[in-house]
């Protein structure tokens, strides 16, 4: 029973993050390589508010979403003057270098070694110590999370982004300020994306930077890749996929030792053939320009 | 001090600037980002451990083997990714999203095989010669010998011969000159077994070096990225450069802060260099649209 709470728990962090960078990825058609970053930058924050000073988990998840907005800003504004593969190339370097931040401060961040003994949050008075409890906590917070990343999408707002990833100079034709709606998705997408980082943290009670890494962000997109980018429907698809398909294996008596890495060949496998067979993914509508 | 530095860096620069001539190669001709580019690093430095340690064949030969083998490797990535995407007239975003699923699967494969740890390939001290007050090992000295004489070749045939007047005007018009009645797939093939090459030069010099793990593959991509961009984008030779100033620069790094900042450093000069002279050292400044 355990163990499928641990799968609910997972589903609903990465569903969370998946659905945010398709804000970017299906939605405004920007290829940002920075998404474990603003996961990191959240998980972080929040967890050092919480140890250091002292503070409640929804005070310091505030403070960790402030943060990833400031942090979205200053990555999102020079990255945006920039186009097709200088712009990928631009979030990859920012990933990177927040990587290594976080691995090379070590007076704050304890750099490799992590951070251990994360707390687990308070909610109306209640420890969510349980499991149970937790993953109940963990639907909830990423389910809201969800709601509004739905709203969004399917607001005006949400059309005038699907305006731009189709027709740049129409969408300019008609009046819309490009460059403040691309940076408006980003930074609500790395704001959306500290959720699920101040969610891992505190369900696993331990953070170190290896997870925020360049090859956490692939994985991310590549569950929206697998679904299908530009609809509600395709990136869950994909993260059910991504974090599933593991457990399959698992049944399939793959050795432990070798089945990261069966993993990721079927993953690689997976996406190589969508994009060539139907690079809309399984369930998305987006065809990547 | 300084002088020493500037050795190490100029090594170590020596290898970026072959693995980002080759990158630069096939990015500015064909217009591809070669993720995939690591893989056939990665793979050609596991050869050539496979080849030489592992079945104790002579370096020399297993150098010209292992070097083969890179090369048709690079080729076939071409013709059974890049080409079938290119027929569909794919965007740039699913060439580079599929080649970074050729990288994933090729490295995940070496793993399997290999395993993750650090493989030596060579162990003892390595022989040193001093020039001066500049210390420097055998196997550096090869890399900068091995630098200057691909860029000194590279730049002469350009220049000079008819395989460089072809890929220049690949780049240039890739249309104009297939009207000319040449054949774009055996041009294609030089450019991806050239550029396979390099990359398999620079992995072997590495893995002589310091040795080998999975992850070389990657970060070597990545700095022969930048190395393409800071030397600017179109100019086949500038790459060079900017592979000279990255090792140079990390080489600064290693001995002001510590080895831990150098990835972080390489990105930080591509940020700058994107914000503020985004057509590189070399490249002449041109309008948003022509690109």
């Amino acid at each position: 029973m355990s163990y499928i709470l641990h799968l609910l728990i997972l589903l609903s962090i990465y569903s969370v993050l998946s659905l945010s960078l398709n804000l970017l990825v299906g939605y405004t058609g920007l290829f940002s390589f920075a998404h474990a970053a603003f996961y990191g930058i959240g998980a972080y924050i929040t967890t050092l508010l919480m140890m250091k000073a002292g503070w409640g988990f929804f005070p310091a998840l505030f403070i960790a979403i402030l943060g990833a907005i400031l942090l979205s800003l200053i990555v999102a504004i020079p990255s945006l003057r920039l186009k097709g593969d200088y712009f990928v190339l631009a979030t990859l370097g920012f990933q990177t270098i927040i990587f290594y931040i976080l691995y090379n401060w070590v007076g704050l961040t304890n750099g490799p070694y992590g951070i251990p003994g994360i707390p687990r949050p308070q909610f109306l008075g209640f420890g969510v110590d349980s499991i149970f409890a937790y993953s109940v906590f963990s639907i909830l917070l990423s389910g809201i999370c969800l709601l509004l990343l739905w709203r969004i999408c399917e607001s005006p707002f949400g059309r005038t982004l699907r305006a731009i990833r189709d027709d740049e100079i129409a969408a300019s034709a008609l009046g819309k300020n490009i460059y403040r709606f691309k940076v408006l998705a980003f930074v609500l997408s790395g704001a959306f994306a500290s959720v699920p980082g101040a969610l891992f943290a505190s369900y696993m009670r331990y953070i170190d930077p290896t997870s925020f890494t360049l090859m956490e962000t692939v994985f991310i997109l590549s569950a929206v890749l697998i679904g299908g980018a530009g609809n509600i429907k395709g990136p869950i698809i994909g993260t059910v996929f991504v974090i599933l398909l593991p457990e399959f294996l698992r049944f399939l008596h793959i050795p432990d030792t070798i089945a990261p890495n069966v993993r990721q060949i079927l993953y690689g496998l997976f996406i190589l053939i969508l994009m060539r067979l139907r690079p809309q993914g399984l369930g998305g509508e987006y065809k990547l320009q | 001090m300084v002088a020493q530095l500037f050795a190490n860096g100029l090594a170590m620069g020596s290898l970026y600037a072959l693995s980002a001539l080759g990158f630069g190669l096939i990015y500015n001709t064909t217009r591809v980002f070669h993720i995939a580019y690591g893989a056939v690093y990665t793979v050609s430095a596991y050869l050539l451990f496979a080849l030489w340690t592992q079945y104790k064949i002579p370096l020399g030969i297993a150098l010209i083997i292992a070097s083969i083998l890179t090369i048709l490797l690079g080729i076939l990535i071409d013709i059974h990714v890049y080409q079938p995407l290119l027929r569909q007239s794919s965007s740039f975003l699913i060439v580079m999203i599929s080649s970074l699923a050729v990288y994933i699967i090729t490295v995940n494969i070496i793993v399997l095989i290999f395993g993750n740890e650090i493989k030596v390939l060579r162990s003892g001290v390595a022989t040193t010669f001093s020039l001066g007050q500049v210390i420097l090992s055998d196997i550096q000295i090869l890399q900068i010998v091995a630098f200057a004489f691909v860029f000194f070749t590279l730049v002469l045939s350009l220049k000079w011969t008819n395989f460089g007047k072809i890929i220049r005007a690949m780049r240039d018009n890739p249309d104009l000159l297939s009207l000319m009645g040449i054949d774009l797939q055996k041009v294609r093939w030089l450019i991806f077994g050239l550029g396979s090459l390099l990359a398999g030069l620079a992995a072997m010099l590495q893995a002589l070096d310091v040795g080998i793990d999975p992850n070389i593959g990657m970060s070597a991509v990545l700095i022969a990225a930048v190395a393409v961009i800071i030397g600017g984008v179109g100019i086949l030779e500038a790459p060079a450069f900017g592979g000279l100033l990255l090792g140079v620069l990390q080489s600064v790094v290693i001995w002001q802060a510590s080895g831990r900042w150098q990835e972080a450093v390489t990105f930080a000069l591509l940020i700058l260099f994107l914000l503020f002279k985004p057509e590189g050292i070399f490249g002449q400044r041109r309008r948003l649209e022509e690109k």
